[in-house]
């Protein structure tokens, strides 16, 4: 976390010379925390489960070029009759343009995941700024910035993003800023709470008794210890992150050209196999999201269960 | 755009039912339909005894019920209804019959226009409907701009309207006009509305029942969702069979669909079509018939002409490459029409040809086979090299300026045809090496009042009489300047055409006027301005355990909503068996009720249950 430290604070300094060298140190250390890391987390079967079913799914996303090719979302060269109910030719039947669903499901998986894991990066990046900032600087900077906080906070977040989405053009950069921008508050709350707990520990004072400047403290000690939140919180924002994604595209707010989870519920409510029963279209993508989402939460749930030694018992 | 949709005229595509966010609760929606939806229809039941009533789930909500200010087609379809116009069309094949004119005659001099007002029409409230009425409406329409916001164009020609007895009306013009015989503007009584204030803000909803002297009244209005009106008794033309009318509002289509399975509605409207899926799947039902007319709208795809106000000032960002004719005349080349027609619309349209649909076969016109743009992606790049927009070494044309062509095209986010198509364009255009950026919007008003677009799906229903259509293409419809709206479609400004649409507006003789109109469209084809892919059919379903029969028209194959007249509704006669689905709803209310009290209870339950068992572990 700290990754490219090269002195070793906790390490006696006069011992260097027979000892292995601080980054030797460093290293064995880390690999036997996630060692430690990896063992506990292998308790949780939940866990466990999760991270199957992203590897899976982000193997399916990886390999989508290979598997189905960029070509399964050409509606000129569609190889079926619209709306085909699965057959041997079309596991999954086919659209209203004829296209296979199948493969627009395994191509649709690369932007609905893209698009989960850049919006919880950009909402934890936001929050964690904010939440490490307001924790450490206090005064009216916390204050400013908690009020802002809490007003994203109060606001519901669908319909922010609806007129994010909205204003901007229509792209999948629209749609990671929307979400990005309307999500981080929770983060932001948790992260300064536990910045705050940090800080009052007492080696936060002698850090800066010994000359450790705000830069020095945020970076050095606060960011590693507010980490594991921040990792624990990014996986389970990814989730709800796609969950958004699906549902700017469900309404009609994504790029129509680009293939989608959401986008494809949204063309199969739009060409009304809602009311006549064309289930093969709709039931696949949404069951699509609700696996992914699924997934990372399990693997959120197990990961915060594992870092944070106050959830213990894993239920 | 809506102050373009002209007395029913309605530009379908841009219909403003944009609240679908709200359908995110579609599947909310579906559930509670029962519940939410039928208790009116239960009310009906009590307050009428044995009353018929028809339901017609519509997807578009009213702009306002003043005939001066609404555009939209469902308003207007409600004005049809409830006043009179001088005259109407037949149901079987359009042509002029009377209205609350009886009879009418031009004299030689073509500039004087004699009506004799029928004497057996009579306003909802008792009084006589008389040829002072008529001359008060056009005389208001004529001196108050508030009042000719919807119909302004028909009096513009105007000169002075009298009414020298109640059963005679008088119009002297400036110009000879053709559209003497089809005045689509709805006359209304001048005891009710001289009372009125300013009519700009007047939107005829406050007080109900509302005097008309229609075949229906209007009783009652909700905004965003629904109209009720009731039958006139007294309608001269013979009462309506059905007691009561009912417009409901359906944000969502596919909601209104299952409305119709289950029997709380009696009518799903073909504004926007069912969707193929939902066509076919009606198809197979028992009780419900799905009719599938060829429509009055053509379906375009309009190009910037370089957009400009009458005052010569040039404004918006259309690309300068579509100002040369030759890469307008490729784009459509590369655009296969039978493909949209048989993939996108699965069969119900017809292949585009000329402005105005086939169905008013008087006036369609067919390029001749030299003329034609037909498919021909390899014509279209010749044409293109030919015009000086060659391929770089990506296989990208670029324009004059040495960037890559690029363009906007503006579609419709609630039209899914609008994005299908665009799918195809993007494909077509991208093998001849343009590409094109998407840009599906809620509003498309506001880029395309700017001029802000390069390329734009468009779409009109056209009149029985063609005038309305073809006047937004003349320069006398662009904004006065940038900063007004003007009539203009599409910013279109032709010299030659609009010599023609003069010479059109004149000309008394249907035959020789038909033939200037087809000059017109073929002047319109040419250029390339607006380039028709096809003509939509009118998809729409009714129970037919509820409505027995209904006039469609034109009566060989024609459409039932939004007609240029009253007579589906006012024909429509009820099915014996009618009573019984108010008794279906009232059990799927009640079935819908139950299983919402049992889901709630499980809930509740089971909530209790995990109380107790996670209690010792709570702090």
């Amino acid at each position: 976390m700290t990754a490219e430290t090269t002195e070793n604070p906790a390490g006696p300094p006069g011992k260097a010379a027979d000892a292995p060298s601080p980054r030797a140190l460093a290293r064995r250390r880390r690999r036997a925390s996630a060692a430690r890391f990896w063992k506990e987390y292998r308790a949780h079967r939940a866990g466990l489960f999760g991270l199957a079913a992203l590897t899976l799914f982000v193997l399916v996303a990886l390999t989508a070029p290979l598997t189905v090719g960029s070509d399964v979302d050409s509606v000129t060269d569609a190889p079926g009759q619209p709306l085909e109910s699965p057959s041997g030719r079309f596991p999954l039947g086919t659209d209203q343009f004829g296209r296979d669903l199948l493969g627009l499901l395994v191509w649709g998986s690369r932007v609905s995941l893209l698009v989960g894991l850049l919006a919880a990066a950009l909402s934890v990046a936001i929050g964690a700024v904010i939440g490490i900032t307001a924790g450490h600087f206090r005064g009216w900077y916390a204050t400013v910035m908690m009020r802002i906080t809490d007003w994203f906070l109060v606001m519901p977040t669908l319909v922010l993003a609806i007129v994010l989405a909205t204003v901007m053009s229509r792209s999948l950069g629209t749609i990671v800023l929307a979400i990005g921008v309307t999500t981080w508050p929770t983060t932001a709350r948790l992260v300064r709470a536990q910045t705050l707990a940090v800080e009052s520990r007492p080696y936060i004072e002698r850090a800066r008794a010994l000359g450790g400047g705000h830069w020095h403290v945020m970076s050095r000690h606060v960011l590693p210890n507010v980490m594991p939140l921040v990792l624990a919180q990014t996986t389970l924002i990814i989730s709800s992150a796609i969950l958004a994604e699906a549902t700017l595209a469900f309404l009609g707010l994504g790029d129509p050209t680009v293939v989608s989870w959401g986008g494809l519920l949204q063309d199969a409510r739009e060409a009304g196999s809602v009311s006549s029963g064309d289930w093969w279209y709709l039931v696949p993508p949404g069951v699509g999201i609700a696996v992914v989402a699924l997934a990372f939460t399990l693997c959120g749930r197990a990961v915060e269960a594992v870092l944070n030694p106050r959830l213990g018992v894993s239920r | 755009m809506s102050t373009h949709d002209q007395h029913g005229s309605g530009r379908t595509a841009r219909r403003p039912w944009r609240a679908r966010l709200l359908a995110a609760a579609g599947a909310c929606a579906l559930l509670l339909a029962s519940g939410a939806v039928a208790p009116p229809v239960s009310a009906d039941e009590g307050e009428g005894g044995g009353d018929s009533t028809l339901t017609v789930a519509v997807a578009q909500s009213v702009d306002s019920l003043s005939p001066f200010l609404a555009v939209r087609l469902l308003s207007t379809s409600i004005h049809k209804l409830t006043y009179e116009y001088l005259t109407n069309y037949d149901a079987k094949d359009n042509h002029v019959i009377p209205g609350l004119a009886t009879e009418w005659k031009a004299s030689p001099d073509k500039l004087t226009w004699t009506y004799k007002i029928r004497s057996d029409s009579k306003w909802s409230d008792g009084q006589q409907a008389t040829a002072e009425d008529a001359a008060w409406t056009f005389n208001k329409m004529m001196t108050d701009p508030g009042a000719a916001t919807a119909n302004g164009s028909f009096v513009g020609n105007f000169e002075k309207v009298t009414a020298p007895s109640p059963t005679e009306l008088v119009i002297r013009l400036k110009k000879p006009q053709a559209t003497m015989t089809a005045l689509d503007v709805p006359i209304v009584p001048k005891h009710v509305w001289e009372k009125v204030g300013d009519l700009s803000k007047f939107n005829n909803d406050k007080d109900f029942p509302v005097v008309g002297n229609g075949p229906f009244v209007l009783t009652d209005y909700k905004p965003d969702s629904y109209v009720r009106l009731k039958a006139n008794k007294d309608f001269w033309r013979g009462a309506p069979k059905f007691d009561n009318l009912i417009f409901r509002y359906y944000k969502d289509q596919d909601a209104a669909v299952a409305a119709l399975r289950k029997g709380e509605v009696s009518f799903v409207a073909g504004s926007p079509s069912l969707t193929p899926a939902q066509a076919d799947s009606l198809k197979g039902e028992e009780n419900i018939r799905v009719n599938d007319a060829p429509g009055r709208r053509f379906y375009a795809l309009a190009t910037n002409p370089g957009a400009r106000a009458k005052d010569g000032t040039k404004f918006g960002d259309g690309d300068p490459s579509l100002l040369d004719q030759r890469v307008r005349n490729a784009l459509f080349m590369a655009v296969d029409r039978k493909a949209i027609v048989d993939r996108v619309f699965q069969g119900h349209a017809v292949e585009g040809a000329g402005y105005i649909p086939p169905r008013f076969s008087q006036y369609f016109y067919e390029p001749a086979a030299g003329q034609e743009l037909a498919y021909d992606p390899a014509g279209a790049a010749k044409l293109l090299d030919e015009a000086g927009y060659r391929t770089n070494g990506d296989g990208k044309r670029v324009g004059k300026d040495g960037k890559p062509l690029n363009y906007r095209v503006l579609c419709h986010a609630t039209d899914p045809n609008d994005k299908a198509v665009g799918k195809y364009l993007q494909e077509w255009w991208g093998d001849l090496g343009i590409s094109i950026t998407l840009d599906c919007l809620d509003n498309v008003t506001d880029p395309w009042l700017a001029g802000k677009y390069d390329l734009a799906f468009d779409g009109w229903s056209v009149n029985p009489d063609p005038d309305f259509v073809l006047s937004i293409h003349t320069c006398a419809a662009l904004p006065a300047t940038p900063k007004d709206t003007g009539a203009t479609d599409n910013f279109i400004c032709d010299k030659k055409y609009d010599e023609l649409y003069a010479r059109q507006l004149g000309e008394y003789d249907t035959g020789k006027r038909a033939d200037v109109v087809k000059q017109m469209q073929s002047r319109l084809y040419d250029t390339g301005y607006m380039n028709v892919m096809a003509y939509p059919n009118a998809v729409e379903a009714y129970r037919t355990d509820q409505i027995e029969s209904i006039t469609t028209m034109p009566s060989a194959a024609g459409n039932i909503y939004g007609q240029d007249g009253y007579w589906s509704w006012w024909s429509a006669v009820p099915a014996d068996s009618g009573d019984s689905s108010g008794g279906s709803s009232s059990t799927g209310t009640v079935i819908g009720i139950v299983a919402g009290v049992v889901v709630l209870v499980g809930l509740g339950v089971l909530f209790a249950v995990r109380r107790r068992a996670t209690a010792d572990e709570r702090e």
